[in-house]
């Protein structure tokens, strides 16, 4: 593969303490060497080599990519946030000042920790390794460092996860990596069709960029699993395209998931959990990594198998494939230094007071449910479903609490759902969900649910009855559209109900607004 | 998760506001002129009682011809006159425009059924067509006219003021008149609300400021082409007056 390195950089070339030597890899956005380090520093935990990525950042950059610095800032954001074992380490951030090399000038240069090479590397030239198990159980005990720490990668796949001198793996290229706020984060608008859950396939993106979930990793993991164990993708296709159509064919209930028959028994469960057509009901990241441990027979401290033939022969040839595979996929690097984890005052400030123009912030919702009822209720067209009205309607159903269980009723969560009737609205796509969802009822499924059923109803009360339609509205989430419309208005029995929904509704509303 | 937009034929009530039809891949539309039995009824003498039939297939589209006699046309309406057609009983033919226009000959009248498909994908200039790559989740065709219309808008923010008030759907006119002579409010602002479907504007909650939640349309869709660099500074030439006089109906 002789593609053209997206940042040139000549051999020899010094920035910071660093020496450029062989160029290791590139992706479409910058391009890695190896680095050693000049001169002895004192003090300074530095290693010999490094790997350094060179992006081009610079104002004389032909092509000035805004969206770049973005990805940049946010890889050395999560670098400086967090660092964890089983991520790749970074040790410095640099940037080059020479304004006789136009291309290089300005260059964002991420010092990162040397690793041997990537998955996709080892893949090409050894299918299904003997290690695979364990290398399975490393990354996924990575991606579980990453969602304790409330982030998400973003980009799971072989070229991101990079394999270093002892066999051991670690997560790479946090270029979409993203913190949670909430249940979501927001990326920026670049995936990878073969692990991208589909959910995310076409999904609305809005100006912070695309919404997604943890389990958007568990969906990557489980794409990732099926290829290392079987040596091939989970859904069928000569094509990204014609893959893309059958994740779709399954996300729709129109068809199965079959997987590999070479897949071991136990880990069919296991991809099989993590492939499960919607996010919801994909397996979370801790019980995963219980049952990855479990099946890899890994235990809590791994021995680390040597999956690294060695001898220097073999390892000169296993650096030309990583550079050829390394061509056509995007950029396995990334990672943290700097210990200092940052406050998230900013993050958890701009949580309280999301959607203020609509929502008081003053008036005790709580800060962890704001971007979910705001969310939840702007993805109605419907004025009347508003972010107050939800607001008030989980205050009245539960008083905000999301463990809420009333076998009696058969209603559970925060907003008060019974399964039979949620298992309708659980899903974003308006289809039926294929089971009963079980209690506990997460405030993240109940919420944008109770959205969406209020916004099927509003078109359906009729137009001649009396009274504020957002109240007619959460009497009929409480009954149905049908037994108001018949009432004529709110029955008797709901009046209390409602008196406590319009009196929050009223105190939940911004200023200025109705 | 649907791919392709089905727009029946208007009816005198509707002429505002059209029904749209979604489907995903593998969902299937069909059309004529009996009122039960079919999933879009077309009230015309001309049109057989099961007309045809519209497929989602991935990102593009097949057209079943289910009548006994007559041919129908497929047209590119921005294509210049191609256009492709398909005879009667012929079934699933596949339909390679974004933008289509089923012209069903009934009687004299022309009906149009016309049909999007905004998943359309196009390689990107960084990376080959490989499921393994990173890749934006945008793509958008930069000879269409949509492209032309989302050029004008961003140009004022791309000629080096990052705050400048965008232009209003009447100057976007007057700025793509020179190639495109038929430009009009209505035309303009039809490929606006279709820049919205093509890139999945999600609207945002500061919108719900200003009434309803879309529109804030125009600025959305600037702050989201610039984010991601969907149209560059040397995207400007689609917006520069063409030698040739670019064919436009």
């Amino acid at each position: 593969m002789t593609e053209a390195y997206a940042v040139p950089v000549p051999k020899g070339y010094r920035v910071g303490v660093w020496e450029v030597r062989e160029p290791i890899a590139t992706g479409a956005f910058g391009s890695v060497y190896e680095g050693r380090r000049t001169g002895d520093l004192i003090g300074e935990e530095l290693p010999r080599t490094a790997a350094l990525k060179f992006l081009p950042t610079g104002t004389g950059t032909p092509r000035q990519l805004t969206h770049l610095r973005e990805l940049v800032e946010r890889e050395v954001e999560l670098h400086r946030r967090l660092r964890r074992p089983r991520l790749i380490r970074m040790y410095e951030t640099l940037t080059v000042d020479d304004p006789s090399r136009p291309v290089l000038d300005g260059a964002t240069v991420l010092v990162l920790e040397k690793a041997e090479r990537s998955l996709s590397a080892l893949l090409a030239a050894a299918p299904r390794p003997a290690a695979g198990p364990a290398l399975l159980a490393q990354i996924c005990e990575g991606l579980a460092q990453l969602h304790r720490a409330g982030w998400v990668h973003g980009d799971l796949k072989p070229a991101n996860v990079l394999l270093m001198k002892d066999g051991s793996a670690r997560l790479a290229d946090f270029n979409m990596a993203a913190e949670l706020e909430g249940t979501h984060a927001y990326t920026p608008a670049f995936s990878t069709p073969d692990y991208t859950p589909p959910e995310l396939l076409w999904s609305e993106i809005g100006e912070r960029g695309r919404r997604i979930r943890p389990s958007a990793d568990i969906w990557a993991f489980g794409v990732l699993a099926h290829l290392v164990l079987t040596d091939s993708l989970p859904l069928p296709g000569g094509t990204p395209t014609a893959r893309r159509d059958a994740a779709v064919a399954y996300a729709r209930g129109t068809d199965e998931l079959r997987l590999s028959p070479e897949l071991p028994d136990a880990w069919r469960e296991i991809v099989r959990d993590c492939l499960s057509r919607t996010h919801a009901d994909r397996v979370g990241t801790d019980a995963l990594l219980r049952r990855v441990e479990e099946v890899a027979g890994s235990g809590r401290s791994p021995r680390l198998p040597r999956v690294l033939p060695p001898r220097r022969r073999r390892a000169a040839v296993a650096l030309v494939s990583a550079v050829a595979t390394a061509a056509v996929a995007a950029l396995g690097y990334g990672i943290s230094n700097w210990a200092d984890s940052g406050s998230g005052d900013a993050k958890s400030s701009e949580a309280a007071s999301y959607g203020a123009s609509e929502l008081r912030t003053d008036k005790g919702i709580p800060v962890q449910y704001r971007r979910l009822i705001v969310d939840s209720a702007h993805d109605c067209l419907q004025k009347e479903v508003s972010p107050a009205l939800i607001a008030a309607m989980l205050k009245s159903e539960s008083n905000f609490d999301p463990n809420l269980s009333d076998p009696a009723k058969d209603e559970y969560g925060i907003a008060r759902w019974t399964p039979s009737l949620l298992r309708w609205w659980i899903r974003s796509d308006g289809t039926t969900a294929s089971a009963t969802p079980e209690p506990p009822l997460s405030p993240a499924v109940s919420i944008p649910a109770m959205g969406r059923y209020l916004c099927f109803m509003e078109p359906l009360l009729e137009t001649s009855l009396p009274g504020d339609r957002r109240i007619l509205l959460a009497a009929a989430y409480r009954t149905s559209y049908k037994k108001v419309n018949a009432a004529g208005g709110i029955p008797p029995k709901y009046r209390t109900y409602t008196a406590r929904v319009a009196h929050y509704l009223k105190e939940y509303t911004a200023p200025g607004k109705t | 998760m649907y791919s392709i937009i089905v727009v029946p034929p208007p009816t005198p009530e509707d002429e505002r506001n059209r029904n749209q039809f979604r489907l995903a891949p593998g969902e299937r539309l069909t059309f004529g002129r009996s009122t039960h039995g079919v999933d879009v009824t077309i009230p015309h003498e001309g049109v057989s009682r099961r007309a045809g039939e519209i497929t989602a297939q991935g990102a593009f589209w097949i057209l079943s011809n289910l009548s006994r006699e007559q041919t129908y046309v497929v047209e590119n309406p921005e294509g210049a006159g191609e256009h492709m057609k398909v005879g009667p009983g012929r079934l699933d033919a596949p339909v390679p425009f974004e933008f289509s226009r089923i012209v069903l000959p009934a009687a004299g009248d022309l009906l149009p059924i016309e049909v999007w498909a905004p998943r359309h994908d196009y390689l990107h200039s960084e990376a080959g067509p490989d499921g393994a790559t990173t890749a934006p989740a945008f793509s958008v065709d930069r000879t269409k006219r949509y492209f032309a219309v989302l050029a004008a808008l961003c140009e004022p923010r791309l000629r080096g003021e990052p705050h400048a008030s965008l232009p209003t759907v009447d100057q976007v006119v007057d700025r793509l008149r020179p190639n495109w002579p038929a430009a009009s409010r209505t035309s303009v602002q039809w490929n606006i609300d279709y820049l919205a479907v093509k890139l999945r504007l999600k609207p945002g909650p500061d919108e719900a400021d200003t009434g309803p939640r879309l529109n804030g349309k125009k600025e959305s869709l600037v702050s989201l082409a610039l984010r991601f660099d969907l149209v560059r500074e040397d995207d400007l030439v689609v917006l520069a007056a063409s030698p040739s006089g670019r064919v436009a109906r």
